[in-house]
Formats: C-alpha cells, structure tokens, sequence
C-alpha cells in the first residue's frame, strides 16, 4: 500500500539533517544486520526457482512480516503523516482499506495462485496469467505493463534511499542513492528473493517497533487521543471531519484504489508463491493485517499528534507537511527513538527496491523470453545479471530531475491496479473469463494510465476534484475486461486447461 | 447424464458466482457514473459520491464472494461476515456524508475523536479487522483449502511431471534414433 504517493512525498523536500552519533550508530548496526543476512542467504541459493520465490520454502511468520515490510514504503513514516498534518483525516482512506485488503487477497488471489505454483511450477505473476488464458501474448503484455510500472518505482525508491541516507551519514544526496543502491543490489544479486525475504522480516520488524514506540511516545506527551483531539477541534476542526479537508469524492476515491488495486501489486501478491504449506494461508490474513495495523500507528498517530502539538506551540511551525515526522522526532523524542524511525524509513525503501529489483529480473530473464518464444537457459545467471542492470538504471535515472522521478513514481500503484487487478484476480476466479478480455484489459490499463498521467504531468488538462488518472484507469479496464471476456465468452472453456480449472473450482 | 443433485448443485454454485459477478460489473459501473459525473461544467452532483459510497463496498463483497466461491458449495456461512462487512462500510461512509458537521472544541468524543470521525476509523477501519480474518481462519477447512484439496494438486503436479519426462525421454529416443 502506499506507494503511489509514496516516494513523491519524499521528493518533493530534503529531510533534515539527523546526522547525530546514536542516529548513525544505529544505523550502521542496520547496514550490518543487513549484510549478515545477505551473506547467509546467498549461501542458501542455488537455483533459479531459489532465487526468485525462495524455494517456495518460506514459513508462515517469516512470510508475513516480509509481506508487510514490502506492503509498506517510506510514505507511511515521512508523506503520510504529513499528508495527515495538512488535509486531516481525509488522508486515513489511503490506509483504512488495510482492514480489507490483506483477507481480500487470501480469499481472491492467495490460494489459486499458490495452487497453481504447486501444479505449474510457476515462479511470477505473468506466468500465473499464461497458464491461466493459455497465452504467451498475455503474459507478455502483463510483464511488458508490469516492467513499465517497476521502472517507475525503482526511480523513485532508488531517490527515496538517497534522501533518507543522506539524511542520517550526511553524505550527499547522489552518494546516499549509490550507497543505498548498493546494498540493496549487493543482497538482491547474491541472495535473491531469500535475503530479500529475511532482510523484510528484520525491516518490517523494526518498522513495527518503531512505530508502535513513537505512536506510544505521541499519546504520552499529548496527554491521550482525547487531549490530542481537543486541541484540534479548538483551532480547527475540518480537520477532525470525516473527510478532512478533502472533497468526499477524493477520500472515497484513494479507498477505492488502495482497496481494490491492491490485488493487483505485485510485490505484495508474488509472496503467495513462496509459502512453504499452503495450508498455512490459515492464519495468514490475520497476522498480516495485525502487522501492518502496527506499522500503520505512526502514520495516524504523528500525523494527527504533531499538528496538535503544532497548534498549541509545543512544537515550531513546519515549513512543509512532509517536516511532521522528522521535526517530531528531532525536537521531542527521545534520540534513540529517532534513530530507530529514520532506520525504519530507510528500511522501508531498501525492501520496497528488493522486491522490485526481483521481480523485475524475473520478468526480463523469466516472463519476456517466454512470451518470444525463447526461454533463458541459465535464469539463475541471467537473473544475478539484470538485476545488477535495473539497480544500476534506476541509480542513474534517480540523478536526473526530481520532478521527472517523482513522476515516474506517481502512476505505479494505479498502473499495477488498472493493468492486473481484473485480468488476474477476477481471471482465476471467473472461467468466463476470456484470453481477448485479459489481453484488451491489460492494454486498457496501461495505455490509459500513461496517457492520463502524461497529460496531467504536462498540465494539458486537470483532473475535476477526486478524480485520478489510476482510478479512471483501474475502472476502464474492468469494463473492458467484462465486456470484451462476454463477447468472446464462446472461447472461454476452450482456453482452460485442465488442471487450472482444477485449481479454479477448489 | 449429470445427476440431478450434482446438477442443483452446479446451478447453485452458478447463482453465487453469476451473482458476484453481476454485482461487481454494476458496482464498477456506478463508480465509474460517480468519477464521469465529476466533470460536469457546473461541479460535481452532491449524488456522485453516492455512488462510491454503495458501489466500493458492494464491488469489495462481489469480489471476496467470486474468490470465496468452492466448486458446488457456494459460500457457505461466509454469507454472514460478507453482508456484516459491506453494510458496515455502507453505514459509516453513508454516515460520514450524511451526518452534519457538528465536530467542535465542545463536541463529545468516541475514543478520542469525535462522532463521524470515530465512524469512520473505528467503524470503517477496525471492525473488518474484527470479523473477515477470522471468518477466513474459522471456515479455512470448509471453505478454503483443506489437507485433500493439496494431495488432490499435487496428485496432478506428479502427473504432469512423469508425463513431461516420458515426453522428454519419448523426443530424446527418437533423436538418437
């Protein structure tokens, strides 16, 4: 969740200087965590199969909490408290979709797709669309759409790292995107998905601590959320409306696209293939949605916290909303508080970039060379090598104007949405389904997000309040996929394999 | 011939799904009227968010219901926190909109916050945590997978593998003539 915005908020101011000793020494206790892991894991990878889904060997609470590593970005920690500090409550329907969400996608995508891992042997999503229409051309376009989506977020993330590093060493910012880049390029080559999967349980922990300990710090020194709530409502109390200081049509709006477009985010729905026993998707939705209730705490609580405290002088006026987190943390909380937050953050990226940087290297060695007809030999090798390439691209496109990455970022939730959601989650679930309708669907998606956001970000037109490119996108293509899957619906049974309808009909 | 029980069956599994369906497309339409409606000349209609504010929680439950869907059972007791889930999102949105803004420094508080805003968070974002996790872990069994459903796919993995592998040895002979 929360990518879209995600790293734009991060772009669009500096964060402050935090460069104090205890911040630095936790954060080099981080760096090393991190490469502990990556040297253990990529002893454990000896496969492609291992490098991409882990094997399918991960447990359950492993599983979990990397899941909601990777569900989470940097937004949730710096731009989402800050949007909540300018607009008010409006900003929760970003997050509030979280009650659904994670149970949504068990029910709608987690069993057929482990299933199908199970009988196909399948290692990414587009693999999961080939089988499920008998197509090559659907999972090339699928991949094709989803590599235009990943080039985007690994921009943006690659800046992300670069803000938050610089932020902490005080190293500048180009050095702080190769640094950060780095790492994360030295696990994700060497260890693949497994050190991505255990460097997320050691990251989506300590955003858990962090955020829980802040959210905690935030209603001790407000006096509770009652305290909190009165000062608000004193100077302004819009902003403790049911919709803020957004129209009703824009809140309802961000539900409806973190609701519903997060059965198609890849980062999120490719983990369904690594759980070591199915049977263990039980429990799987509860603990997820327990995680991230935890890691979500700080987005509402500092948000809300800090404009109060704002409003009653405890703390100086902030030059932007984005300031909420870090003028919190650097004027009140206890150091070491700090130190663990700004690690959180950069954690966040770091695991974001991993998952993207995997999948990414599995749709060029993998899902593109099926869709031509001429599958790697070596995925293994090939996959070690492209994900040096994506890692090294995204660092140098990061370099390059901050306007243009923040760009390149704001359309990646909203085109995984528009471009997977129907043919994917609605296509394991639905055998009227048809291959016309995945493959229009998919175009629609992608064609309409880029047109939609290129015409925005060149300020052609705007769009009326409330309405985004993604959701217009995301509503496009479900049409499209309804309508074309109806009027090809005779070749429906005829693109259905066997065992894949054995997998839709449990 | 289709015995006729399995035939009920089958129809009845059919109406769950067809339902779903229906329901999601007509949901996605009326989200899609509400966002059209926005670029009216004069503004958008005060009724245009109505239209997010049935259609998110209707295409939210058609959608879950498509996925909970099994073979010829339908949904079983899922019914229960399905309904549970998209009428508590229908309420508090609904609430949300239609309620006035009475929110002040004098306002009474719902566990720190005031009324709409309490609906919303509490309503909207905590009581689906509540009911559909749980939901899912207690008909898990029943309605989702079980340990046969497993041996039953991976019956068909091995199946498919051993067929692979005579293809394989089958092409291999025939080079080596």
């Amino acid at each position: 969740m929360t990518q879209t915005a995600n790293m734009t908020a991060l772009l669009q101011s500096a964060l402050p200087n935090a460069a104090r000793p205890a911040v630095v020494i936790v954060g080099i206790l981080y760096f090393a965590g991190i490469v502990a892991i990556s040297v253990w894991a990529a002893r454990k990878t000896r496969t492609a199969a291992d490098f991409f889904v882990a094997g399918k060997g991960i447990g359950l609470v492993a599983l979990t909490i990397a899941s909601v590593s990777v569900s989470v970005s940097g937004f949730a920690f710096i731009g989402g408290p800050g949007f909540i500090y300018a607009v008010g409550l409006g900003a929760m329907y970003i997050v509030l979709p979280a009650a659904v969400t994670n149970v949504m996608g068990a029910w709608v995508l987690a069993k057929r797709m482990r299933l199908l891992g199970e009988v196909r042997a399948l290692i990414t999503i587009p693999d999961a669309i080939g089988a499920r229409y008998r197509s090559r051309l659907a999972q090339g376009v699928s991949a094709a759409a989803m590599l235009v989506g990943i080039v985007g977020y690994m921009a943006t993330n690659a800046l992300a790292m670069g803000v938050v590093i610089n932020s902490i060493f005080g190293v500048g910012l180009g050095w702080g995107i190769w640094i950060g880049m780095g790492v994360t390029l030295a696990y994700s080559a060497s260890g693949g998905i497994l050190a991505g999967i255990y460097n997320d349980v050691f990251q989506g922990t300590l955003m858990a601590i962090a955020s829980v300990l802040v959210f905690l710090f935030v209603l001790d020194f407000g006096g509770g959320l009652g305290a909190i709530s009165r000062t608000i409502l004193a100077h302004d109390s819009v902003l403790l409306g049911p919709w803020g200081k957004i129209t009703p049509l824009a809140a309802l709006s961000f539900f409806f696209v973190f609701s519903m477009g997060s059965l198609g985010q890849p980062q999120a729905v490719h983990k369904y293939y690594m759980l070591r026993d199915p049977l263990q998707l039980k429990w799987y939705p509860l603990l997820k949605t327990l995680g991230l209730v935890l890691v979500l705490l700080l987005y509402f609580g500092v948000g809300v916290g800090v404009k109060a405290f704002v409003l009653s002088g405890r703390l100086p006026q902030l030059t932007s909303p984005d300031q909420a987190t870090p003028t919190l943390l650097l004027n009140v909380t206890p150091l070491i508080l700090a130190a663990l937050v700004f690690s959180g953050v950069a954690a966040a990226t770091m695991s974001a970039a991993n998952s993207f940087i995997n999948i990414g290297a599995a749709i060029v060695t993998h899902d593109l060379p099926i869709a031509f007809g001429r599958p790697v030999r070596n995925e293994l090798g090939w996959g070690r090598a492209v994900t040096i390439l994506i890692a090294v691209a995204a660092a140098i496109t990061a370099q390059q104007s901050g306007t243009m990455v923040a760009f390149l970022g704001i359309f990646g939730w909203g085109l995984f949405a528009s471009t997977l959601v129907p043919a994917l989650a609605v296509g394991l679930n639905w055998q009227g389904a048809t291959r016309a309708g995945a493959i229009a669907s998919i175009a629609t998606g992608l064609i309409v997000t880029l047109a939609l956001e290129t015409a925005a970000y060149l300020k052609v037109f705007t769009f009326p309040a409330g309405v985004t490119a993604s959701a217009v996108a995301m509503v496009s293509s479900f049409l499209v996929f309804f309508i074309v899957s109806w009027l090809t619906r005779r070749n429906a049974m005829m693109e259905l394999d066997a065992d894949v309808r054995l997998v839709m009909e449990i | 011939m289709i015995p006729p029980e399995t035939a009920d069956r089958a129809r009845g599994r059919d109406v769950t799904r067809r339902a779903a369906l229906i329901a999601l497309f007509v949901a996605i339409t009326a989200i899609a009227a509400g966002y059209a409606a926005a670029f009216s000349k004069s503004g958008t209609p005060s009724w245009a968010p109505w239209l997010l504010v049935v259609g998110i929680p209707v295409a939210l439950g058609a959608i879950m219901i498509l996925g909970a869907a099994r073979g010829h059972e339908g949904i079983g007791p899922l019914k229960v926190p399905f309904a549970f889930v998209v009428i508590v999102l229908i309420i508090g949105f609904s609430a949300a909109l239609a309620l006035p803004a009475t929110e002040g420094p004098l306002s009474k508080l719902w566990l720190g916050l005031p009324a709409r805003a309490a609906i919303v968070i509490y309503g909207v974002g905590l009581l689906p945590i509540i009911v559909l996790p749980v939901a899912y872990a207690l008909t898990f069994e029943a309605q989702t997978l079980s340990a046969e459903d497993v041996e039953r796919i991976r019956t068909l993995a091995r199946r498919r593998l051993a067929d692979y592998d005579n293809r394989s040895q089958a092409s291999l002979d025939k080079v080596r003539g």
